[in-house]
């Protein structure tokens, strides 16, 4: 049985789908046929052409990530779909879909399942009963629908708490090489942290899981064959064990693997010696998450991490002459707009570029995030009730403490001292 | 592998005619199965009034095409004339042309709101404006368009290049495109954008890639609407090579099965990419613009140089100079310097070596070429000053042969047949078998009698290429001044052999019988 899976992002140049890889390795290893269509905006795809693959290769079940951003896109793709071949399942996950209502089934007409736990296991019992004929019995970790449109909500499964256990995407070979030119890693899942913007803690309830470090090497080694340059670490907080990546930063060198990289982690989680250690090896960038310059915001975030931290942590990374990029949000609960400045005074006087995942966005509210689910005690308030019930409050919101046209302003002037017009790449 | 999306439709509008708007619109509803997820659509009218039943046609089968399909995303740029003058009749514009085309597409902005991203249905106006038209009137319509959510772009003819000059003007206006004449015609616009869409691209590609190879432009089609022919890319429209004609056949998948025979736009792209730059050089754009394009035609001389074609090579480093940086000129010069050499001019390739001298005065290489020229032009001793520089800058193994032989050929042109010798040994210890070395060695022995040397040298020339009629006739030679005139009558009839024009040699060998 043939499986398609689907990552859609027509606002920018696809990226390695790492996790749809690491499903994708998963049911390949387990006997099924798995392909992957990454859908950026340099990629070369008309209705005609997608009309030639469903009917060339088959699937008999498709997987769409899905994001807030690209949730009518999902639509869109899911409604081609069924057009071509209505027996055809269709199962949503990723950020948005882990914890949308199960009440958005009802106007998601084409949609199957919605994936709710651990893609890996979750698709693998999916793709079980789609094959024995029985799409519907002995599932787990999902939503999904029944063909008289009722709903229902399976029990959570346990993903594995070792990330050896998933097949390698890269060592499965799952990936075309051909245009990659940056491989994206993750050696690590999950954040144990209790930040109330972010939607990462709770989807691994507040965990974090590990691959070993001979695992990523062996990884590594692959993708230097493949002949890419540069790896983009996407673990939240790659040094949580500063031991373990001290390991893999020293067996990278002795190994004599030569790439560029780029990494994220807290600030508080960096010391000199280990960005001695990472200069070494070949990181270039490094990523911090600072979300406000003012203490008083940041405190009621539940990141406990102090604004001299981070500033520290900077000066560490550009006494190594490591490029230092900050994520920033305005917008947050009980920021005013004075606040908000405050954190682009920071960045500018701790000389951050303004460039790339340092330009700011506004908080987004997603699904699954404690604000989501406590907007209302954050005096938060949303623009537009009447929006469907799959998209989340998104940055349709103002507070007590900031207007609408304020954060156009705060927005306008992040943009004004943007080197590059203020697009972020990670959001 | 999936079939190539097509990303562009150029729709060159004419004067309306309901058979053939009929056509036209079943042909780019057709066409929308084929578009990419996210397109752009452009309608180049001359006249917005007379072509608005077309627009107004079209962007409705693009609106169903959208509603149908919730992954599809299209850009629909209008390009028209606007001749008004006056307050009251930019207004009227605004009114009866864009509001009501606006108002069609309402229902995507209000999509885009709830999705929270920029609408899939975009509305982008290309005003070709008049030369009578006050900056400040333009400004107030740009300013009215962007209010109502539409992209106001321009497109700048010869008669309104000043236009370019007014910040207020260019700060308003999404993009600014160029057309390098005073042509009107809808067909001129639009392959004036189709070529600054085909630079942007190329200027894009040089910046991602050092080195990047022209491929095919963006999958696109030119479709006149005047007489129904199809163009797959701009190379075929100036050509005027149709793929078909949509009023004669009217199946969408016959001509897109044809776009596929013919490999879509795949002709001789890189002469169309090359020759869009030059166009845009004197155009009222930015210096670094300029610059970026200099760096392009720079790089497209290099491709040229590559395949061969160094006549081609010469030209484009010669515009490219014209507009790239001061720092890159000795980079062009050199590059510049080489493509004459392959052409043969000498004196023009030492004028540009000159010009290199300061960037690559360091390069063994530089002086290398350099000195060939000399030679070539036959002044050895420029030519052997050069050679020895390159000598002292220890230049690589496998180059330095080559210089020590156009060093010893240098001496023996000057008639320094000793210095030549030593050069040449150095080279034949440096290589071995190389036949150059042996053949300019035997002329060094030879002019300083050492007949015994030349010969040995010669036999090892004969050795490595036996059909060398002149090293038989070298060793014919030899042996006639040593007085072996049987040997030298038999290589005299070697060389005849192998070439029998070879008149030094007939006139020796009937001399050397007489003498017998």
């Amino acid at each position: 049985m043939n499986i398609l899976l689907i990552e859609i992002n027509p606002f920018a140049s696809a990226t390695t789908p790492i996790s749809l890889g690491y499903i994708a390795a998963y049911l390949k290893s387990n006997g099924f046929g798995v392909k992957i269509l990454a859908v950026g905006e340099d990629m070369s795809l008309s209705c005609s052409g997608f009309h030639e693959l469903i009917n060339s290769f088959k699937p008999a079940l498709v997987g769409l990530t899905a994001y807030q951003r690209t949730m009518l896109y999902v639509k869109g793709f899911a409604g081609l779909i069924k057009s071509i071949d209505n027996n055809i399942k269709i199962i949503i996950g990723g950020p948005q879909a882990t914890f949308m209502p199960s009440s958005s089934f009802a106007v998601l007409a084409d949609i199957d399942y919605i994936c709710r736990s651990s893609g890996e296991v979750t698709l693998l019992r999916i793709a079980r009963a789609v094959d024995s004929g029985t799409p519907f019995s002995d599932l787990l970790g999902v939503s999904y629908k029944d063909s008289d449109g009722a709903v229902y909500d399976t029990p959570e499964i346990e993903a594995f708490t070792d990330l050896d256990q998933y097949s390698s995407p890269y060592l499965n070979d799952v990936f075309d090489y051909s245009c990659m030119r940056e491989a994206i890693m993750l050696t690590s899942r999950g954040c144990p942290h209790h930040c109330i913007y972010c939607y990462t803690p709770q989807a691994f309830k507040h965990k974090i899981t590990f691959h070993s470090v001979d695992r990523v090497i062996e990884e590594i080694k692959w993708i230097s064959k493949k002949g890419v340059k540069r790896l983009w670490f996407a673990d939240p907080n790659i040094s949580f064990k500063p031991e373990r990546l001290i390991e893999l930063l020293d067996r990278i060198l002795s190994e004599n693997l030569k790439f560029e990289m780029w990494m994220q982690t807290r600030a508080d989680l960096v010391t000199k010696e280990l960005m001695k250690k990472m200069k070494q090896a070949g990181v270039k960038t490094i990523a911090f998450g600072l979300e406000s310059a003012s203490e008083q915001v940041l405190t009621k975030l539940g990141k406990h991490l102090a604004v001299e931290k981070v500033a520290q942590a900077i000066r560490m990374a550009q006494q190594q002459k490591i490029d230092v990029e900050l994520f920033t949000i305005f917008g947050l609960p009980y920021e005013s707009f004075d606040d908000a400045v405050k954190t682009l005074e920071f960045v500018k006087k701790n000389n951050v570029k303004i460039m790339g995942n340092t330009n700011s966005q506004q908080m987004q509210i997603y699904f699954g995030t404690h604000l989501a689910g406590h907007y209302k005690d954050y005096n938060i308030r949303p623009l537009n009730t009447d929006r469907p019930a799959y998209i989340s409050i998104g940055s349709q919101y103002e507070t007590e403490y900031i207007r609408t046209s304020e954060l156009h302003e705060i927005q306008n002037m992040w943009r004004a001292h943007s080197l590059d017009g203020g697009k972020r790449i990670v959001s | 592998m999936i079939k190539t999306a097509i990303h562009k439709i150029y729709v060159i509008l004419g004067k309306e005619n309901k058979g053939d708007l009929e056509q036209l619109s079943r042909t780019l509803s057709g066409l929308f199965s084929y578009v990419n997820m996210t397109s752009n659509l452009y309608l180049v009218a001359g006249n917005l009034p007379e072509s608005m039943p077309q627009v107004e046609r079209i962007q409705k089968d693009v609106i169903k095409f959208l509603r149908e399909n919730l992954f599809a995303r299209l850009y629909l740029h209008f390009v028209h004339a606007i001749p008004q003058t006056t307050v009251k009749g930019i207004d009227y514009y605004f009114q009866y042309y864009y509001q009501y085309l606006k108002r069609e597409t309402r229902e995507f902005d209000q999509e885009g709101y709830v999705y929270q991203e920029v609408p899939r249905f975009m509305l982008l106006p290309v005003i070709v404006p008049g030369n009578r038209l006050e900056p400040a009137l333009l400004i107030t319509l740009l300013d009215t368009l962007k209010g109502d959510f539409m992209l106001p772009c321009l497109y700048l003819d010869r008669s309104v290049f000043f236009l370019a000059q007014d910040k207020d003007l260019m700060a308003r206006t999404e993009k600014v495109y160029y057309g390098n004449d005073d042509s009107r015609e809808p067909a001129a616009i639009a392959c004036n954008m189709f070529n600054g869409d085909l630079l942007n691209d190329s200027l894009e590609m040089l910046t991602s890639e050092d080195r990047f190879v022209p491929g095919p432009c963006q999958a696109s089609l030119i479709i006149s609407a005047q007489d129904g022919k199809v163009y797959t890319c701009l190379d075929a429209f100036r050509k005027n090579q149709s793929l078909t004609d949509i009023y004669k056949s009217n199946s969408v998948d016959a001509l897109m099965t044809l776009y596929y025979e013919h490999g879509g736009s795949k002709r001789d792209c890189l002469e169309c990419r090359a020759r869009v730059p030059e166009s845009f050089a004197d155009l009222p754009i930015s210096q670094r613009r300029k610059q970026r394009i200099g760096a392009l035609l720079c790089h497209f001389g290099t491709l040229y140089h590559d395949a061969g074609d160094d006549i081609q090579a010469v030209e484009k480093y010669e515009q490219s100079l014209k507009l790239s940086l001061v720092q890159e000129a000795g980079h062009i010069n050199f590059r510049l310097g080489l493509g004459y050499t392959n052409i043969g001019r000498f004196d023009q390739a030492v004028k540009a070596f000159n010009n290199a001298e300061l960037t690559y005065q360091s390069q063994y290489y530089f002086h290398f070429y350099k000195g060939r020229c000399y030679f070539e032009m036959g002044d050895y001793q420029a030519a052997l000053s050069e050679f020895l520089q390159a000598l002292h800058l220890k230049p690589q193994q496998e180059d330095l042969v080559k210089i020590l032989i156009y060093a010893g050929s240098c001496h023996n042109s000057l008639g320094e047949y000793e210095e030549a010798a030593v050069v040449l040994e150095k080279a034949e210890k440096a290589s071995g078998h190389v036949k150059e070395i042996y053949n300019a060695l035997g002329f060094s022995y030879f002019q300083l009698k050492n007949y015994d040397k030349a010969i040995e040298k010669l036999l090892m020339a004969v050795e490595i290429d036996p059909c060398s009629a002149v090293d038989y006739a070298s060793l014919g030679a030899n042996y006639r001044e040593k007085g072996d005139f049987d040997k030298a009558i038999v290589m005299y009839e070697k060389a005849l052999a192998l070439d029998p024009d070879m008149i030094l040699a007939s006139e020796n060998l009937e001399r050397l019988k007489k003498r017998i």
